[in-house]
C-alpha cells in the first residue's frame, strides 16, 4: 500500500467510525490482518518526537492502540540517565521499547523502529502521519509548526508552550493546515472531572463563585540530578546545543537537562506551568470560558527556588478575575484538585475521583436536555479517532493555549508584584508596556529566524 | 475488600417504618454572605444544605458585593423570610438596607448569627442589641458576659470584646434544657474541634445564654465559662446567636459537628416561629466525644447497620451505639423491638457481615430479640467465631434450656 | 489445738463470749495467749488470698497489720508476678519463705486448710469464686461490689448463709466515723424525714482508645483470667483496666455503688431491701474498646416515697460526690473527707440512748476478725452488699433498656418486663456453669 492508499483507508475508516463499535463486519476484510487486527500497513504510523520520562509513558499508550505502529523516535540524546527517578531515556530506550513491543507482538524478532535526531528529519518524511512532540517546553512551538505546515497530525505535550505568543502561533497553525491535534491534557479524559465540570455547567452548585486549582509545590529532584550543577563536559551521545536550541546559551551541567528542565525559567514556567495544563484547563472546562480569559490577576505571591541552576517559583498563589466575577485561584497552598464553589454546593475533581457537596450532587441526572460534555475516555485513543474522523479532539490546541495563560500571566504577575488588567480577546495586558514585554522570549538563531518563517496568520 | 450491603427489600421496609414525615418546607430562609474573614464560599453551601435537610425551610442565599463594592446595590428584601441567617462579617449595609432589617425584626422575623457574624457592624447599636454579645464592642456597648461556676457574671471592666485561644475540641455545657432549642440536649457535649470565642461584650438586653465552654488557659483561654450559644429578643424578633462553626477548608469538625448542626437547625428554626419541632438527633454529641458528621448528614438505620457489619474492633463503635440508642428510644414494645430485630437477623444471615459486628448485634438480641432470632443464632452455634456469642445469647433467650 | 476442727472449738468457745468480747476483752482467757499476749501460730487464724493484685495486697497488708491474730498461708493468682509479690509480703511476715503459691483458684481452695480468705477479683469472678470459697466454709472478706449481675449476687448470698460463713465485704466506708456519723443523724430523723437522696459517683470511663492485641505475657494465664467471660484476645486489659469493660464491670458506677449507694441506703434503712421502680439514662463511648458508660443517671423509687437519683457527681446540681439525704428540715451530705449539713448545729446533735444506734466498727478488717472469732455479723454483711449493688445492677438495666421498670426487692425480680429481666444474669461461657442458688 503506498501513501495515497493509507490515506484512504483513513478517510474509509472515518465513515466507518460511528458503526465500527456496532457492526464491526462493515470493516473491509482487506483492511484486517490475519488475526483481525489493523494490519500495519495500514496503520497510522507515527513518530515520537521525544524519548524522555514523558515519551516513553506515553508511547506505552500508542502501542497498545492497534491502529497505530510507532514507526520512529527521535531524540538528541542517545541514551543517559537523568530522567523520572533518575531512570534512563533517550532515543536507543525508545526504539528497544518500540521493538520488544512488536517482536512480543508479531512473535519474531521486530527491529523496524527508525532512530532520529533531527526532527526535521522526521517531519520531511512523507510516510509519517502523526507525531507526538514530548520535548522541553521550549522546543515545544517550533516542531508543532514545522508538522503542522507538514500536514502531519500532532499530540503535544502540555505545557502546550512556553510563552503566550507561540501558544498564539500554535494555534494559527494548526487551524491553518487543518491538521487534528490533541494536546496532551489528559485529565479531560478522566470522568470525574467531565462529571464535575458538567456539574458546574448546569448549574448544580448553584452560581459558580470561586474555583480553586490545587497544584504542587517546590521543585522535586526527579532526575536525582539537583545537585549535580558544575559545569562538566556534554555526554557522549548527546546534541546539548540542539537541546538548547532556541534556549540562551548556557554551560552545561546535568541538574539543567532532561526531566529537571522542568525548574529552570529558560525552558519552562515550573511546577506551575507542568500543572497549569492540567488544572487550570479543567477550570476553565467547567467555567466556560475554554476560549477566552480572565480580566484580571491579582494578589500574586511568590517564593522562587534557592537553587544555583533552579529557578522556577517553588511556592505560588494568585488569583485570575473572569468578566463575570468569578475568580480562579491558582497556588500550591490549595488543596489539591479543582474544586468548583457556588451558592449551593461545590464540587472538586481531582485524578481518578471527584468529591461533591452536597452528597446528592453525586447522584443527580443530567438530562438529555442540558449541557453534555465532550466525552473521551482514552486521551491516546481520542486523538486517533479524531486523526480518522476528522473531528476535533478533547484537547484542541486553541483551549490548550487559553488553559496555560494563566499560568504564563501568574508568573508575569508574580515577577512583576502587581496586579496586572488581561485583555483576553487582545491577549494583551492593558496598559501595561513592562508586562507586555515579558509576553515573549527572545530566540537564539537560527532558530529565531526559522521560528519566523513558519508563523502564520 | 468485599462490601456489606443490605437487601433492597430491607431498605424498602425500613423507609417506611423508620422514615419521619417531613412536614415540607414551609418556611423560607435566606443566607446573607459575600463578606467575611472566614471562607464564606465554603460555609454557605453547607449552611443552605443543612437548613433544607430539615424538611421545613426553602432556602435562598444573597450575597453582597465584596469588599468595598457598592453597597447600595445589596438590598435583600428581607421580608419575603421569616428568618435571616448572617454568615456575614463585613462592609456596612446602606441606612436603607439597614432600617429594613431592623422593621423586619421588630416586627416579628428572626434572626441567626453565625459564629464571625457576631464581628459585624459594631458600629450599629441596633445589631449589638440583636446579637446581644460580639467582638469589637467596647465598655460603650455593654459589659463583658461569661458564666463562673453557676452564675452568669456581668463584667463592667473596661476593654475591647472578642478573641480565642487556639483550637480545640471543648465541652459544651447545656446551661437551660428547658428552652425549646436546647430542650433534649444532653448536659454535657464535646463540640468538635472549633475557634472558642471568649471575651464578648455587648448590650446584653433581653438576652438569655443558653450554653457555655471553659475556655482553659491552657489553650490561650480566659478561664472562664465563654457563651456559647445566646437568644435575645428585639421588638417582637427572636435572635439566636451561635458563636460555633468555624469552617476549615471544606468545612471541618466545627462544622461537621452534629452540636453545631443540630444546635444551628434548631435555633433557626426557634428564630423562625417561637418553636421547635425537630427531634433530637441519635448522633448528637455527648460527653464520651464529638459526633462528626462527614457528609453532614445524620446515620440513618441503615447506614448503621451497613457500618456495624463492616465493623472491626478498630474501627468506630459508634454505628453500635448508634443503633443502641435507637433501640431505646423506639423499641418500646415488643412489636417495635421486633421490627429492629428484622433486620438485625438479616446483619447475622449476610455473609459478607464481619463476625466482629455478629458478636455486637447478638450480644444486643441476647436481651431484646424474640423467638425470630431464635433459628438464625441456633445456626451461628456452627461457626466457630461465633459460637460463644451464640451460645451466651441462647442462653438469655431461652433460659430454660 | 493441732487440727482444722479444734480451731474451729476454740472459736466457737469464743463465741459464747462473744457479746461480751468486744467490751471487756480481758476475759479472753489467759491460757488461750501464747508469750507476750500473742496468740500462738496455730491459735490464729490460718488464712490465704484470691487475687492479688494492687487492691488484694492492699487487703492483705490491712490482715498483716494484725499478725497476731492471722497467719497467710497461701496466695492466688493467674499473675505469677502477682502471687510471687505476695508470697514475698507474706513470708517476710511471717519470716520464713513457706507461702505457696496457686494460679488455679480451685486447687488453692482443694489443698490449702485454711480459716478464713480475702478474695479481690475483677467482679466478673465473683460469682464462682466467692461460691466456691463459701462452699468450702471459709470465712470470707471479698471486695464490693459484691457480683456483676443480680444473679450472681443471690447466688452469693445463698452460699454465704447455706455455709454459715462469716462475711465482710470491703466496702469500709461503713468503718468510718464520718459515714457513720451521718447515717446516725439522718436515721435519729436529725434532718426529718427524708424525702430524696442523691448518690455523686465519680464521672466516666478511663479507659481510653483499642490497645493493640499483644503477646499474652509467660506470667499470666489469660484463659483464667477471662474465665466464664467471653473470649477475646489479649490486648494487655487485665489488672485496673478491666473496670472499663462491661464484660468485666460496669463501670464506675458499680465500682462506687458498693460504697456511696450502700451508704445512702444504711441511712434510710433500706440496707436489706432496695427500691421499687428504676430508670435510667447513660452515655456510651463512640469508639474503642472500653463500652461503660461515661455519663450515668439513674432515678429510683422506694416503697416509702423516697426518691433516689445516682449519677455521676458533675451531673447533679450539687457536683456533690458521696451521698446527700434531704429531708424536711434539711439535708446533711458525707463523702470521702468530708461531712456537711444545710445547717453545721445539725451536725452537732448528740443521739440519746434510747435512739438507733447504728453497727459500730472503726477498723473494718479488725471488725472481720473479730467477727470470725465471735461468729457474729459484721458491719458490711453479704446481704447488704448484695442490696447495695443490687441498685447499680439494676440502673444499669433500666439504662441498657431505656425502659423504666418495677421492681419487687422481696422476690427479687423485675415486674412484668421479661426484657430486662434477661439481663439479671449474664450467661457463663464453657466450660464454666453459673453458681447454684
Amino acid at each position: 500500500m503506498n501513501e495515497l492508499n493509507r490515506r484512504n483507508f483513513i478517510k474509509r475508516s472515518a465513515a466507518f467510525a460511528a458503526s465500527v463499535i456496532v457492526a464491526p463486519s462493515l470493516i473491509p476484510a482487506s483492511a484486517l490482518g490475519k488475526n483481525g487486527s489493523v494490519a500495519p500497513s495500514d496503520r497510522i504510523n507515527l513518530v515520537m518526537i521525544g524519548s524522555g520520562n514523558q515519551g516513553l509513558n506515553d508511547m506505552g499508550e500508542f502501542l497498545k492502540d492497534s491502529r497505530v505502529q510507532i514507526t520512529g523516535i527521535c531524540d538528541v540524546n542517545k541514551m543517559s540517565g537523568g530522567y523520572w527517578s533518575g531512570n534512563m531515556g533517550g532515543r536507543e530506550v525508545g526504539i528497544k521499547k518500540v521493538n520488544d513491543y512488536y517482536s512480543e507482538l508479531y512473535q519474531k524478532n521486530y527491529t523496524g523502529c527508525k532512530g532520529y535526531e533531527d526532527f526535521r528529519e522526521v517531519i520531511a518524511r512523507k510516510d509519517v502521519d502523526a507525531v507526538e512532540v514530548v520535548l522541553p517546553d521550549h522546543w515545544h512551538s517550533i516542531p508543532v509548526l514545522m508538522a503542522a505546515k507538514a500536514g502531519k497530525n500532532i499530540y503535544c505535550q502540555k505545557p502546550l508552550a512556553l510563552t503566550i505568543p507561540e501558544g498564539i502561533a500554535m494555534a494559527n497553525a494548526v487551524k491553518k493546515y487543518g491538521v487534528t491535534f490533541q494536546t496532551g491534557s489528559q485529565q479531560r479524559s478522566d470522568e470525574n472531572f467531565r462529571r464535575v465540570c458538567e456539574l458546574v455547567r448546569n448549574g448544580r452548585i448553584g452560581k459558580l463563585l470561586t474555583v480553586e486549582c490545587g497544584l504542587p509545590a517546590g521543585t522535586p529532584d526527579y532526575g536525582k540530578t539537583g545537585n549535580l550543577t558544575n559545569t562538566m563536559p556534554v555526554p557522549a551521545g548527546f546534541d546539548y546545543q540542539t537541546w538548547l536550541g532556541p534556549a540562551p546559551d548556557a554551560p552545561y551541567c546535568p541538574a539543567r537537562t532532561h526531566v529537571n528542565f522542568r525548574w529552570v525559567l529558560d525552558y519552562s514556567g515550573g511546577q506551575l506551568t507542568d500543572w497549569g495544563g492540567h488544572h487550570p484547563d479543567i477550570a476553565q472546562w467547567g467555567m466556560d470560558t475554554e476560549h477566552t480569559g480572565p480580566v484580571k490577576i491579582q494578589n500574586a505571591k511568590v517564593e522562587w527556588a534557592v537553587h544555583p541552576i533552579w529557578n522556577s517559583a517553588a511556592h505560588y498563589y494568585f488569583e485570575c478575575v473572569y468578566a463575570n466575577g468569578v475568580k480562579l485561584i491558582i497556588s500550591d497552598k490549595l488543596q489539591s484538585g479543582v474544586t468548583f464553589r457556588g451558592t449551593e454546593g461545590w464540587a472538586r475533581g481531582n485524578r481518578g475521583s471527584h468529591t461533591v457537596f452536597p452528597e446528592s450532587l453525586r447522584e443527580t441526572v443530567i438530562k438529555p436536555s442540558e449541557i453534555h460534555l465532550y466525552k473521551s475516555d482514552n486521551h491516546f485513543r481520542n486523538f486517533i479517532d479524531c486523526v480518522i474522523s476528522k473531528k476535533e479532539t478533547i484537547a484542541p490546541v486553541e483551549i490548550a493555549h487559553r488553559s496555560i495563560t494563566m499560568s504564563h500571566l501568574g508568573n508575569i504577575a508574580m515577577k512583576l508584584q502587581q496586579d496586572l488588567n488581561w485583555d483576553p480577546k487582545k491577549e494583551q495586558f492593558i496598559h501595561n508596556d513592562l508586562a507586555n514585554s515579558m509576553l515573549k522570549r527572545k530566540m537564539r538563531e537560527p532558530w529565531a529566524s526559522i521560528y519566523k518563517q513558519l508563523l502564520v496568520s | 475488600m468485599k462490601k456489606y450491603s443490605f437487601l433492597a427489600i430491607a431498605c424498602v421496609i425500613m423507609l417506611a417504618l423508620f422514615s419521619a414525615c417531613k412536614s415540607g418546607a414551609d418556611h423560607r430562609a435566606l443566607i446573607i454572605t459575600g463578606q467575611n474573614n472566614h471562607n464564606w464560599k465554603v460555609t454557605t453551601p453547607i449552611f443552605k444544605v443543612l437548613l433544607e435537610q430539615t424538611g421545613i425551610f426553602s432556602v435562598d442565599v444573597a450575597v453582597s458585593p465584596d469588599k468595598g463594592g457598592d453597597m447600595n446595590k445589596f438590598t435583600p428584601k428581607f421580608s419575603n423570610y421569616e428568618v435571616i441567617v448572617l454568615n456575614y462579617s463585613g462592609d456596612s449595609w446602606s441606612e436603607k438596607t439597614k432600617s429594613e432589617f431592623i422593621e423586619f425584626v421588630k416586627n416579628g422575623g428572626g434572626v441567626v448569627v453565625v459564629h464571625a457574624a457576631d464581628n459585624s457592624f459594631p458600629d450599629w447599636p441596633a445589631y449589638s442589641e440583636m446579637i446581644g454579645l460580639g467582638w469589637g464592642r467596647t465598655e460603650k456597648d455593654g459589659p463583658f458576659v461569661y458564666f463562673k461556676g453557676d452564675k452568669m457574671v456581668i463584667d463592667t471592666t473596661a476593654g475591647p470584646s472578642g478573641g480565642h485561644g487556639e483550637r480545640q475540641e471543648f465541652t459544651v455545657r447545656t446551661r437551660n434544657t428547658q428552652h425549646p432549642i436546647t430542650k433534649g440536649l444532653p448536659p454535657r457535649w464535646m463540640h468538635g474541634k472549633d475557634e472558642l470565642y471568649s471575651k464578648l461584650r455587648g448590650p446584653a438586653k433581653n438576652m438569655e445564654i443558653l450554653a457555655t465552654a471553659f475556655a482553659p488557659p491552657g489553650k490561650g483561654g480566659t478561664g472562664r465559662d465563654e457563651p456559647i450559644l445566646i437568644v435575645t429578643n428585639y421588638g417582637k424578633g427572636r435572635i439566636f446567636h451561635t458563636v460555633l462553626g468555624h469552617g476549615d477548608v471544606d468545612g471541618g469538625p466545627a462544622i461537621q459537628c452534629a452540636g453545631f448542626i443540630v444546635t444551628l437547625q434548631r435555633g433557626t428554626e426557634w428564630a423562625a416561629t417561637g418553636q421547635v419541632t425537630q427531634k433530637v438527633p441519635y448522633d448528637f454529641p455527648t460527653a464520651a466525644g464529638t459526633s462528626l458528621r462527614v457528609n453532614y448528614q445524620e446515620m440513618t438505620l441503615e447506614d448503621d447497620l451497613i457500618k456495624i457489619g463492616g465493623y472491626d474492633i478498630t474501627k468506630s463503635t459508634k454505628y453500635f451505639v448508634d443503633l443502641q440508642s435507637r433501640i431505646r428510644a423506639e423499641g418500646t414494645t415488643p412489636e417495635k423491638r421486633q421490627q429492629f430485630e428484622h433486620f438485625m437477623i438479616e446483619l447475622l444471615e449476610n455473609k459478607a457481615a464481619t463476625d466482629e459486628g455478629k458478636k455486637l448485634i447478638l450480644r444486643e438480641l441476647s436481651w431484646m430479640g424474640s423467638d425470630l432470632s431464635i433459628p438464625v443464632i441456633t445456626k451461628l452455634l456452627q461457626n466457630p467465631a461465633l459460637k460463644d456469642d451464640a451460645k451466651f445469647a441462647l442462653a438469655r433467650l431461652q433460659p430454660t434450656k | 489445738m493441732t487440727d482444722k476442727s479444734t480451731r474451729r472449738d476454740f472459736l466457737k468457745k469464743s463465741t459464747a463470749i462473744s457479746a461480751g468480747a468486744f467490751l471487756l476483752p480481758q476475759i479472753i482467757p489467759s491460757t488461750a495467749l501464747g508469750m507476750g499476749g500473742k496468740l500462738p501460730p496455730s491459735d490464729r487464724i490460718i488464712m490465704g488470698a484470691i487475687g492479688v493484685g494492687s487492691q488484694g495486697t492492699g487487703n492483705m497488708g490491712t490482715f498483716l497489720e494484725h499478725i497476731k491474730e492471722v497467719q497467710f498461708v497461701a496466695v492466688c493468682d493467674v499473675d505469677s508476678n502477682h502471687s510471687k509479690n505476695a508470697k514475698g509480703l507474706v513470708d517476710a511476715a511471717n519470716k520464713n519463705s513457706d507461702c505457696r503459691t496457686y494460679s488455679d483458684y480451685r486447687e488453692f481452695l482443694e489443698k490449702e486448710k485454711l480459716d478464713a480468705v480475702c478474695i479481690a477479683l475483677p467482679d466478673h469472678w465473683h460469682g464462682l469464686i466467692y461460691s466456691a470459697a463459701a462452699n468450702k466454709k471459709l470465712d470470707i472478706y471479698g471486695e464490693k461490689p459484691l457480683a456483676r449481675t443480680i444473679y450472681d449476687g443471690r447466688a452469693i448470698v445463698s452460699a454465704v448463709k447455706r455455709n454459715n460463713i462469716v462475711w465482710q465485704t470491703g466496702s469500709w466506708q461503713r468503718s468510718t466515723p464520718n459515714f457513720h456519723r451521718a447515717v446516725e443523724l439522718v436515721l435519729n430523723g436529725r434532718i426529718g424525714k427524708v424525702t430524696r437522696i442523691e448518690v455523686g459517683l465519680p464521672d466516666g470511663n478511663k479507659g481510653v482508645g483499642t490497645p493493640p492485641i499483644k503477646e499474652v505475657p509467660a506470667n499470666l494465664d489469660w484463659e483464667m483470667w477471662l474465665g466464664p467471660a467471653p473470649k477475646v484476645p489479649f490486648r494487655g486489659v487485665v489488672h485496673w483496666q478491666w473496670r472499663w469493660i462491661l464484660d468485666y464491670s460496669g463501670g464506675q458506677l458499680t465500682d462506687w455503688a458498693g460504697h456511696h449507694i450502700d451508704i445512702a441506703q444504711w441511712g434510710i434503712g433500706m440496707e436489706r431491701s432496695g427500691p421499687v421502680e428504676f430508670s435510667g439514662e447513660g452515655v456510651y463511648p463512640r469508639e474503642g474498646l472500653f463500652n461503660v458508660p461515661v455519663e450515668y443517671n439513674i432515678n429510683c423509687k422506694y416503697a416509702n416515697g423516697i426518691e433516689m437519683r445516682v449519677a455521676n457527681s458533675s451531673q447533679l446540681p450539687t457536683k456533690n460526690g458521696g451521698a446527700t439525704w434531704y429531708g424536711e428540715k434539711g439535708w446533711i451530705n458525707v463523702d470521702r473527707g468530708r461531712l456537711i449539713a444545710s445547717d453545721p448545729k445539725i451536725l452537732e446533735e448528740v443521739i440519746g440512748e434510747n435512739e438507733i444506734h447504728p453497727y459500730k466498727s472503726i477498723n473494718h478488717v479488725g471488725n472481720f476478725l473479730e467477727c470470725v472469732k465471735s461468729r457474729g455479723e459484721t458491719v458490711a454483711p453479704v446481704e447488704i452488699a448484695h442490696r447495695s449493688i443490687s441498685v447499680g445492677l439494676l440502673g444499669e438495666i433500666a439504662m441498657t433498656t431505656g425502659q423504666k421498670f418495677q421492681w419487687d426487692p422481696v422476690k427479687e425480680e423485675i415486674i412484668g418486663n421479661p426484657v430486662a429481666s434477661r439481663l439479671l444474669v449474664r450467661p457463663y461461657r464453657e466450660p464454666w456453669e453459673l453458681p447454684k442458688i
